[in-house]
């Protein structure tokens, strides 16, 4: 018995790139192709950002000293973003819980509601919150209430896709065995699949929430509450020293929920 | 109920068992009984069609024709209700255990009586106090009384595959029906899981049907040994007969 290796195996073909040649032009091509039409649509010019730099300097000058009269009604405000931020994911949270049950695979009863039902989510989630919160101030006027339905609507979306997805990777071992005692679906949920996820789905929740705190900020530019109102009148009427205070406000409190969140979130799992 | 039935009285009973996957056959005629108070081993080699068996059984597959009693259930042509009655008197044991790994041993326990609880106090986790003393009486019968409390996934394999016996107590199965229940465990897990399976069975005359891939737990935990290669049965015999001749027919490649 010879124990060398007698055989000539053909070396399998390789080229300097990893792909065959034509391939890897083929793919530079498109990727030009790409970035070329993009740099054209959207006006890209570096002359113009460098004849608007000593703007944006005086502007910045003129912010220094930061503007802190208001700082209790800006507080304020932005403690309303906050608000604003749990009550919308609050909402998102009611919309999501039973939405979820039904656009999960592994739970749901039937394919005739999954489907639709992944549908209307991708759908909420599809239309910011920011659009959401246009069409709730024409519905039912300027103030915070608008952008709460808006972060709502929005977040129903997110929360119960996430969620759903947390429920799909659960091990089904575990719930069959239940399901063989002899129990209905329901119980099934509440018992064997509920104390396994609910971790999950409040991380994922706090995790939106954050976001929505971000995301809020913003609203205020529609008229819709919160601190982004402040901003909104501060650079109409170019008072940048009022401005400078309202985006450190913003930082603080965004910095601070975030950590927070990531805390508590670290805590859960 | 249970006092009833006395030993011998077949109450598992496989009549003529057929299934097959396209055109590989993987149940061929197979029939076999088991009474209550009885281990009956199933033995053989991965692929052999333990587990399409066990599925059988329970009809998380259905068979192509034959005839399944589980008691009085002829499980086969049972549906909805009835077969969810039906279930609800097997205990399952598995490979994996299937715990809910966050819950405490006492509420996995807890889980063998859903079929039985009313679903609002499923939704509020209160369970009547003779569900619980049946439960903590089940914990105590597998020596895991003291945890109790202890989440499910802190537990070595072998409590965990105790706690999961203690469920199968807990639903007052007249069947169970373990799928390689020692396959993930050390020996001398595996032993103590085996004999309290084996003590069970005669303590309450539940009729145990577990399959298994070693030949020496068989022999000695079992009343009977079934083979099983390639879904036939090529063996069916008292434990005791069981000779080297059934293993390397089984085992055979």
């Amino acid at each position: 018995m010879k124990h060398e290796v007698e055989a000539v195996y053909p070396d399998p073909a390789r080229s300097w790139i990893g792909a065959a040649p034509i391939r890897f032009v083929a793919t530079l091509l498109l990727v030009l192709l790409v970035y070329g039409f993009s740099l054209y649509f959207v006006d890209f010019d570096v002359s113009r950002l460098w004849s608007g730099l000593p703007r944006l300097a005086h502007w910045g000058a003129k912010a220094w000293p930061p503007d802190i009269r208001e700082l209790g009604v800006l507080i304020e405000r932005a403690i309303e973003t906050l608000a604003m931020a749990v009550i919308g994911t609050t909402i998102g949270v009611v919309i999501a819980a039973p939405a979820c049950i039904l656009a999960a695979q592994n739970i749901t009863p039937s394919w005739l509601l999954y489907t639709p039902m992944r549908w209307f989510l991708n759908t909420l989630r599809g239309i910011d919150s920011f659009i959401f919160a246009l069409l709730f101030v024409a519905a039912v006027g300027l103030g915070p209430f608008a952008g709460v339905l808006g972060i709502g609507l929005h977040s129903a979306g997110t929360i119960a896709k996430l969620w759903s997805e947390a429920i799909e990777a659960v091990e089904p071992g575990p719930l069959e065995a239940a399901a063989l005692t002899g129990a209905n679906r329901l119980k099934v949920i509440r018992y064997a699949l509920l104390p396994d996820v609910l971790p999950n789905l409040t991380s994922i929740t706090l995790y939106v929430w954050e976001f929505n705190v971000r995301s809020s900020t913003v609203l205020g530019v529609v008229g819709a509450g919160g601190i982004g109102q402040e901003l909104k009148n501060s650079v109409d009427l170019l008072d940048f020293a009022r401005l400078f205070t309202i985006i450190l406000i913003i930082l603080a409190m965004v910095t601070v929920i975030d950590q927070f969140s990531a805390w508590l979130r670290r805590r859960l799992v | 109920m249970i006092a009833t039935v006395s030993p011998r009285d077949p109450v598992i009973r496989i009549v003529g068992l057929r299934k097959r996957f396209g055109d590989r056959i993987v149940l061929d005629d197979l029939s076999f009984d088991v009474a209550a108070g009885e281990v009956v081993a199933i033995l053989g080699a991965s692929g052999a069609g333990k587990t399409t068996l066990f599925r059988c059984v329970t009809r998380l597959a259905q068979s192509d024709c034959g005839q399944i009693f589980l008691g009085e259930h002829a499980m086969r042509t049972l549906g909805g209700r009835q077969l969810s009655i039906a279930r609800s008197e097997v205990g399952l044991i598995f490979q994996q255990f299937n715990l809910i790994r966050r819950l405490s041993a006492l509420d996995n326990v807890l889980a063998g009586r859903l079929g039985a609880v009313p679903t609002w106090r499923v939704m509020l986790r209160r369970f009547p106090h003779r569900d619980r003393q049946l439960a903590l009486a089940a914990l105590d019968r597998v020596g895991m009384l003291s945890y109790a409390l202890q989440r499910a996934d802190s537990l070595s394999g072998g409590q965990q595959q105790r706690v999961a016996i203690a469920r199968a107590l807990a639903q007052q199965s007249r069947f169970v029906l373990a799928d390689e229940p020692v396959a993930s465990l050390d020996p001398e897990s595996a032993k103590s899981v085996l004999s309290i399976l084996r003590d069970i069975a005669r303590e309450r005359m539940i009729a145990v049907l577990v399959s298994l891939h070693q030949v020496e737990f068989a022999i000695q935990f079992a009343d009977r040994v079934i083979g099983l290669r390639a879904g036939r049965m090529i063996a069916d015999q008292p434990a005791a007969a069981f000779a080297e001749t059934d293993h390397r027919m089984i085992f055979a490649t």
